[in-house]
Formats: structure tokens, sequence, C-alpha cells
């Protein structure tokens, strides 16, 4: 009887990637019918005219990661390395502890930062016509995901073993050579499990990017330009999701964006998995 | 200077962002919400005519403490149930493929979770937007760690428990009921806490899936939908220049950090406990 | 009925695990049966629900606070995400009712054939509003030709149409909202039209006003009853024959972008909707709808 019950949530839980799967392909599959791959690089999203271009919401997703990433490991990083190395024990603590608390802020709290205190000052500072833009999106998500990457990278290298240090130590390694050649190398793993988590974040952040991004679905012009409003991946689920209807192409359209962003986050994670 | 004086100040200097923006902002949140926080603003209900200007949040305070306590309920039975089948009758590579089943599961973007939700439990099942729907969908989310949590908790119940215990002749389910639940049982409710934290935190799937804007104050049944504090400050974020507003939504948005602030410390706090007693029992 | 299976399976896992639990088991069960007591399971409770346009929301939900206190049993919800919403959710049987600010479109009517009621409960102008900036800058009136060649992205800056020197922020809205449907009609010529001057896109009428208002040079399409200091309308019309979008412009039909708010009332699930309908209809209720900002029916 036991064994049943057992056996039988295991199962579940196993089978509901399954299902989430099955039921991405299946609802996508009206798009694909109606307009093979070719909405892939298809440049133009307008429902009304049974425009389902993919490519928009790509570039968008990229670039906003992209920058987050750029900005936040480097900094998050070096925060780290503060804390494992160069802080004394209070002072490690009530970093870790501050950096825990944030990374528990809900998202919408974070859109409530974007919206009324960094596209003023986006604005200002800038002198654009709006702060809804990639780099507004990538901004905010650099703040969100850098308490992860802070918390994850530090308690990698900080767990790099004492005699690894010590070695170091009596091998005449100074203090940066140390860093660099024992630690980092041998914290990497955890590290990069660290960039990796904080990307799925990034890449799956929905309210907050909504709300600053400016949602238009258009190409950037040029495509390197991070100062225009453009649209994500999840930005255009969330904000479309509930006025198309179940079965629609339309539908179909946005679970093949939802269907995008978990592949490539199950990718991800295969990657963090695997070496 | 130093090479090892150069890296320092490098570090130090490319540090100073990560220490400072993020507290910043948090000090601007608090700086931002306090104020608007008073008794009646937490604990009053109301009608949310208009365009959301009135305040008092308690129906969607409820609403989000509900909808995270029945994301848990929901998924407590299946992470247990995966975990304990994990230690007790998985093969190494079942073990394995569970494990990274459960990471992709994990990795995937709440809102996809929100997508299935919908025409899954909205629409096929017939639940409509409601309370149950909102829950099934957290619990998908949250189940991941929930169950990853419960089966690190029972791999750090020694080797000997278990086999002791075996030796004795007890049987399965006593070994989990008494020495396993016995032993791991901190791990795995701090493992529900942090859970219950970051089903607080969700706002996109559960937007168009269990929530409205305004007539609920406590749901009459698992069927109606709810409001909740992470909807509300959404809606509220959307009238940016009302005074009265955009005070209720930093007021709102206080109350919601403290509430998952609240169940993070109390993990925390459980976590050390239940490790100082382990380190007791251990020594006697 | 399902929280019940998910309890019992509960309880009875905790059944086939021995006595002794008894911290763990006394929370979940204290937590259970709290549960049990405060959200009981699926009563027969009558419901309406309410979603989509939210130019139409304020109008409802002012009537739903009214309504509640002559229906204490009734279960009132109101939800907003814009005209397609409404449609979408009461082709999907998940509302009684469906807010929509625009009329239905010939493969939306095919769609909700028999299934719903049109019903008007109020009017309203969709109002051309700008920035206060802009507004006192000297753009007091635009020409529907005007509006649309900066919709389209001809007219880039505020001083080729009498204001301040300054690029123009071309506020759009999503393209299912009922607002946009009614401006691009009459703006651009068809519901469905594109604006590729558009600089962001907005959706609803709080987010649009909000951004109006926090820019300074900007142009949206709004709902009449959401102007306020900072988001002024602009009279719409060529030189001396400009309108603006007031009460009485709207009824002697003068304002051009204009209409009907409507409720898509569901057919097929009883009386309850139908009911709230006709009291928004009633005196009582225009003269809600009038409190709100928004012009009666009649």
């Amino acid at each position: 009887m036991l064994r049943f019950w057992l056996s039988f949530s295991a199962l579940s839980t196993a089978l509901v990637i399954a299902a989430v799967l099955g039921f991405l392909l299946q609802a996508s599959w009206p798009l694909l019918q109606s307009q093979g791959l070719g909405f892939v690089t298809e440049p133009d999203w307008y429902p009304y005219e049974a425009l389902y271009g993919l490519l928009p919401v790509l570039v968008g997703s990229f670039w906003s990661v992209s920058l987050a990433l750029l900005l936040a490991v480097p900094t998050g990083l070096a925060a780290a390395i503060l804390c494992a190395e160069l802080l004394p024990a209070h002072g490690r603590y009530l970093l870790r502890f501050s950096m825990e608390v944030m990374a528990g802020i809900p998202s919408v709290v974070y859109g409530l930062l974007g919206l009324w205190l960094l596209l003023p000052l986006l604005e200002s500072q800038l002198d654009l016509l709006t702060g809804r833009s990639l780099l507004a999106a990538g901004l905010l998500l650099a703040l969100m995901i850098l308490p992860t990457i802070m918390v994850f990278s530090e308690a990698a290298i900080g767990a790099v073993v004492r005699e690894q240090r010590e070695t170091a130590s009596l091998l005449g390694l100074d203090w940066s050579a140390r860093l660099l050649r024992v630690l980092l190398p041998q914290a990497w793993p955890g590290i990069r499990v660290a960039v990796l988590l904080a990307l799925g974040r990034a890449m799956g952040e929905t309210v907050a990017v909504m709300l600053v991004v400016g949602s238009l679905d258009r190409l950037p012009q040029p495509l390197y330009n991070l100062l225009q409003p453009a649209q994500t991946l999840t930005s255009r689920i969330g904000r479309e999701m509930a006025e198309a209807s179940v079965g629609s192409v339309h539908w179909a359209a946005l679970v093949a964006s939802g269907l995008t962003l978990a592949v490539v986050a199950m990718a991800l994670s295969l990657l963090v998995q695997r070496r | 200077m130093t090479r090892t004086q150069l890296s320092k100040l490098l570090i130090v200097g490319l540090a100073l962002p990560a220490l400072f923006v993020p507290a910043g902002c948090l000090v601007y949140i608090l700086f931002k919400g306090l104020p608007a926080l008073s008794w009646s603003f937490i604990f009053s209900a109301t009608e949310g005519t208009g365009f959301g200007a009135s305040s008092g949040i308690l129906a969607q305070l409820l609403g989000s403490l509900l909808l995270a306590l029945a994301a848990s309920l929901v998924a407590t039975p299946f992470a247990l149930g995966t975990a304990f089948y994990y230690r007790l009758y998985a093969s190494p590579r079942q073990q394995r493929l569970l494990v990274g089943l459960l990471n992709m599961l994990q990795s995937i973007p709440p809102i996809v979770f929100g997508l299935f939700g919908l025409v899954v439990f909205v629409h096929f099942l017939q639940w409509g937007v409601s309370l149950l729907s909102g829950a099934v969908i957290l619990a998908l989310v949250i189940l991941p760690m929930l169950v990853l949590n419960s089966i690190a908790s029972l791999e750090r119940i020694p080797r000997e428990y278990t086999e002791a215990a075996q030796s004795l002749g007890l049987k399965h389910s006593a070994v989990i009921g008494r020495v396993w639940l016995g032993q791991a049982w901190p791990g795995i409710l701090t493992g529900q806490l942090l859970a219950m934290a970051r089903a607080l935190s969700e706002t996109a799937p559960i937007l168009f899936t269990a929530t409205v804007f305004s007539g609920v104050i406590w749901p009459t049944s698992i069927f109606s939908p709810v409001t909740t504090l992470q909807t509300h400050i959404f809606y509220l974020a959307q009238e940016g220049n009302n005074q009265e507003v955009t005070q209720i939504a930093w007021g709102s948005a206080v109350v919601l950090l403290a509430a998952v602030a609240g169940f993070s410390l109390l993990a925390r706090r459980l976590s050390s406990w239940s490790d100082k007693a382990r380190v007791i029992t251990s020594e006697e | 009925m399902a929280v019940c299976k998910v309890c019992l399976a509960w309880a009875t896992q905790l059944n086939t695990i021995d006595k002794g639990m008894d911290k763990m088991r006394h929370r979940l069960l204290t937590i259970l049966l709290l549960l049990m007591v405060l959200v009981p399971v699926a009563q027969a409770v009558e419901q309406i629900r309410v979603a989509g346009s939210t130019s139409v929301l304020p109008i409802v939900a002012e009537a739903a606070k009214h309504y509640r206190q002559l229906h204490p049993g009734l279960s009132l919800t109101v939800s907003g995400g814009g005209s397609g919403v409404g449609v979408a959710s009461i082709d999907q049987g998940l509302v009684e009712i469906g807010m929509v600010s625009r009329e239905l479109t010939t493969s939306e009517k095919i769609r909700l054939q028999g299934k719903v009621k049109q019903m008007a409960v109020a009017r309203d102008a969709v109002a051309v509003a700008v920035s206060k900036v802009v507004y006192e800058g000297g753009v007091r009136r635009l020409s529907l030709a005007q509006i649309a060649a900066i919709y389209r992205g001809e007219i880039k800056n505020w001083n080729q149409v009498g204001g301040p020197d300054g690029r123009i922020l071309v506020i759009d809205k999503e393209s299912s909202r009922g607002t946009r449907h009614v401006f691009a009609k009459m703006v651009l010529g068809s519901e469905t039209a594109r604006a590729p001057g558009a600089t962001i896109v907005t959706g609803s009428n709080n987010e649009e006003q909000a951004a109006i208002a926090n820019s300074g040079r900007a142009i949206g399409m709004l709902s009449h009853a959401w102007l306020n200091d900072a988001v002024r309308a602009v009279a719409v019309g060529e030189a001396d024959k400009a309108v603006l979008p007031t009460f009485e412009n709207v009824t002697n039909g003068s304002y051009p972008i204009q209409r009907q708010l409507n409720l898509l009332v569901s057919e097929t699930s009883g009386e309850a909707g139908h009911l709230f309908v006709d009291f928004l209809l009633s005196d009582q209720g225009q003269r809600l709808v009038q409190q709100v900002g928004y012009l009666p029916v009649r």
C-alpha cells in the first residue's frame, strides 16, 4: 500500500514535465500548421493580420538577458569574492543575509522600482524620449539576478577547502595569484551554476519586464539599439495571454513563445547538470 | 602598489555596485512604503472601486497567504511521497533520472506554468479563474524545490539510523514515520516555509488564472477567485501619477516583502535551531 | 471536491505513518481543519463574474458596490484586461458579463452568435490626450489628418503641429483594446490598422494615462473619464471646426471619436447577469454612470 502511494507520487512528479511539454507542443501546433516554421524569422507581430513573428521577442529577450548578465556577473562575482575572502566574519554574515533578503524580493516590487524610479532616471540622464527600453529591462533584470549570483558564488568560493588555501600560501602564491589560480578554478563549477541559474531567472522574468520594456513588437533599429522600446518573450505572453482565445492561432503563437522559453530553460538546466 | 593590493582594489571597486545598489533599493522601498502603513491599511478591506485608489489591503493579504498555503498543501503530499520513494525504492538510475527531471522542471519559467494552467485547469477542467487553479499552478512551480529539499533533508539522516531501524524489523511505514520524519521534519518544514515564500512572490502565473481586480474579500469556496497583494501591486503600478495610489502600492510592497521575509526568516531560524539540536544529540 | 480528495489522501498517508509524529501531524491537521472550516467546498453561490475593458470597469465596479448591498449573498467579481479579454472570456465561458468598449468585429460577432446579448450602458468619448507641457506649449487642436500622420510616423516633432520643439512620444495601445479600435477606425481608417509611428505600447487606460502624465511630450488615446490636469484633451478637427470631447459634443454627435460602452451578457448562464445590467440601465444605475464620469446611454 505504502509503496503504491509513493510510486504514484514519484511518477506524477516525473510526469509533470512530460505533461507540460506535451501541452506546449500540442498547443503550438495550430501555428505550425498555418505558418510552417516561417514564424521564427518573421520580424513582425500583428495578430490581426496573421503575423506571428518570433524574431522581435527573440532579439528582445536575448538583449535584455545578455545585458543583465554582463552587468550582474562581474559585480556579483566581485562581491562574492569580497565576501568570502576580504570581509571579517560579521561583515560576511551581514552581506550574505542582506543578499538573501534581496533574493526574496518579489518581482512585482522590482516592477515598481523600475517603473517609478528607473524609468524617470533613464529619461532624465540619457535624454530619452522614453525610458521604456531594453536597457531598462536589462538593468532591472541585472538588479534582480545580482543577489542570486552573489549568494551562490560566495558559497562556492567559501566551500573551497582550507587545505587548498593553505597549500597555495605555502607554495608562495600571493593573494591575487591564489585567487586566480586556485580559488576561482576550484569554485568554477559552483559559479557556473550560479550564472546559469541567474540566466534562467532573467529569461523567465515576466512582470517586471512587462512594465518597463515598452511592449513594442518591433525589431530594434539598428539591431543593437538598446535604447528603444521593444518586446520580450515573457512580456508578450504576459500581455496577451488573457485575450487570445484558447485554440486560435494567436493562442498557438503565444504558446510557441512559451515553448521557446521552456526549451531554452531546460537546455540550460541540462548544461548545468552535465560536465 | 603590489599586485595583491591592486587586485584587492579592483575587486572592491567592482563589488561596490553590488553592495550599495540593492541595499539602496531596499531602503528606498521601505522609505516609500513604511509611511503608508497603518493598522487600518493592513487590516481593513476595500471595495476596490473606481481606479483602485481606496486603501485597505486585508483581502489581498489574506488572498496571497491563502494561495501560498493552498499551493503548499497541494504540493507537499507529492513532494514527500516522491522524496520517500527516492530514498526507499528508487534505483540509482531512477534517482538520477528523477533529479534530472526535477532540475529541468525547476528551470521552466513560471509564466509557462500559467499558460499550462490556463488551458488545463481554468478551461479544460472548468475550474475557472479560481483559488484552486492558482493553487495547483503554484504547486507546480514550487514542487521541484520541495522535492529536492525533502530529499536533501532525508539524506542528512545518518545511514545508521535507517539501518538500525530496519534491523529491528520495522516496516517501511514505521521507518518513515518514526525515524525519518522524526529526524528530518525541521528540514522538511524549512523547505515548506521557503516554498511558501516563493509562492508569495509569484505574480505572472496567477494573474489570469486565480485573481480578479475586485469583488472578493474572503473566497467563499475554492472555486472562487481571490485578490492577492502581488496582483494588486501590479494593477496599482499602472496608475503612476496618482499620489495616493503610489502610496498604497509602496505600502503593499512593504507588506508583501514583510510576509516573504517573515517566512524566510522563520525557515532560517528553524534550520539553525535544528542544526544546533542535531549537534547536541550527536554529542551525547 | 478536489480539495477534499487531496486532504483525504494526505490524511491516509499520515495514517499509514505511525503515530508519534505529533508535532508535524498536529500542525498539518490544524491547518487542514482551518481550511475546511474557512474555505467550504464549492457552495452553489450566486455569482456574476465580469471582465474586460478598463474603460467600462469603473462603471461596473461602482455599480457593483451598490448592487452588492442590495443583494448580500451575491458574489460579484470584476477584472480588467481590455475589451479583447472581455470577448475572449465570455466566449470561453469564464465570465457572465464581458465588458467591451467598442463594437464587435465581424469574426467576433460570428463566434459569439446567439451566446451573448449586447447592451449599451453608457457613452464615452475617446479623447486624444497630450501631456500638460505640450498642451500649454500651444497644442490645443489637431486635425484627424495630423493625428494620423503622427501615428504613422510622418510627423515626428511637436513644432510641426504648433507646439514646442521636441520629439513626440507616440503612445499606442494593445491592438485588442476597445479604445484603440475606436481610435484607429476614426483616425487611421480601420479598427485594426497599424501605427508604424508608435513609440511604446500600453495596455489599460490607467497605464496610458500614467505614461502620458509622466512624460512631457506624449500623445495618446484615452477614455475621456481619465482626463485630468496632467493629461489634457486636444480639440479634434479642422481649424475653426475643432471639437473638444465634452458631454455636449458627444451628445450632439459633433465629436468624431465616440463610442458606446457595452456589456456582453451571457445568454446561457442564468438571470443574475441580466438583472445586474437592468440595474445599470435603471435611473439609479445611470446616475452612477454619470458620477463616475461617463455619459448615460439616453
